[in-house]
């Protein structure tokens, strides 16, 4: 209930992409590397959602994040496939949290081969907790000001004096 | 009965030996001031290993925070596709189900919208209960994790 027949939602043919099926360790082990390369989809597409707040209006911004991890994905998979399963391996299986920590050298491994063949650096470890600047082609919506009430009092104008209070206060318990 | 001695138990020849109240104290291996100065010293230690697991465990987490970022707009472009057709499923779903009741329309009840003022243009993503009023109450349970509520 809610969505009506005026509601307009997109048929399943805009909505069905090629969807990057992998697990969550392979994109936890890929996630500097991938935002890094997908940066300016992906903050393309974030700040689309946090501005308009509608997942219907940002559908294009989001095939071309999908998209664009797709592409890092064949990428990685053409040359680097076996360091990068290695590296998979050991986030899956040396922690229950998928911690980065016990991973170093299998990350090493990795580094250097993403750094050698596809010339992609790691980034700073807090890079994407750190605010991200973007530049768009987009319009921002407009914002909307205060509300303005036409039939609110007017304040009291300049200069006029204010006796106090002929009969005191009206709560006796505060003075 | 003339031969029977009687004799009264006494002293041991040249008296008891005297009460021993010494007090005779543990053997001290430091004194107040060597035990001050060990305390500090082991306290510097542990606090600065304690900085720099503290350190190390703050690193962790802002990588960890940050690899989620990095493959937020990733999950989150996925999930809007999915929530959307799902949104689609769930109105034919209420079309099929309510088509013999008469002057039902969809979405509302019956020609009476959740929101008089609300333009079309806009979305109001349903409740989760609406959300899942096709499906069976577990699936509700498990998402919104009253699995195990009897």
């Amino acid at each position: 209930m809610g969505i009506t027949d005026e509601t307009y939602l997109p048929s399943e043919e805009e909505l069905t992409v090629t969807e990057v099926n992998v697990s969550g360790p392979v994109l936890k082990a890929a996630a500097h590397h991938l935002g890094n390369a997908c940066l300016n989809e992906n903050n393309e597409f974030m700040l689309c959602r946090h501005e308009l707040g509608d997942p219907r209006k940002c559908l294009k911004e989001g095939k071309a994040v999908t998209n664009c991890a797709l592409n890092f994905f064949r990428q990685v998979k053409n040359n680097c496939a076996t360091e990068f399963t290695q590296y998979v391996n050991c986030i899956d299986r040396s922690s229950s949290d998928q911690s980065f920590l016990p991973c170093r050298k299998t990350q090493g491994v990795f580094d250097k081969c993403m750094f050698d063949k596809l010339n992609m650096c790691r980034p700073a470890f807090d890079q994407y907790a750190r605010v991200q600047v973007h530049h768009t082609d987009r319009p921002r919506p407009p914002v909307e000001g205060p509300a303005v009430y036409p039939d609110a009092a007017p304040y009291l104008p300049e200069g006029v004096d204010k006796p106090p209070a002929k009969y005191g206060a009206r709560f006796h318990w505060i003075w | 009965m003339a031969e029977l001695v009687r004799r009264q138990d006494m002293p041991p020849p040249g008296g008891y030996k005297p009460v021993n109240y010494k007090r005779i104290p543990a053997r001290t291996f430091f004194n107040g001031w060597t035990m001050i100065g060990g305390y500090l010293a082991m306290t510097t230690v542990a606090a600065s290993l304690y900085y720099l697991t503290c350190k190390k465990i703050h690193h962790d987490e802002i990588e960890n925070r940050s690899a989620m970022f990095a493959i937020k707009p990733l999950l989150l472009a996925e999930r809007d596709r999915e929530y959307l057709k799902q949104l689609g499923r769930n109105r034919e779903e209420e079309r099929t189900l309510m088509a013999n009741v008469e002057g039902w329309k969809v979405g509302t009840w019956y020609g009476e919208p959740i929101y008089k003022l609300n333009t079309d243009d806009e979305l109001v993503e349903p409740r989760i209960q609406d959300y899942y009023v096709h499906a069976k109450r577990r699936e509700m349970a498990r998402r919104m994790n009253l699995e195990k509520m009897s």
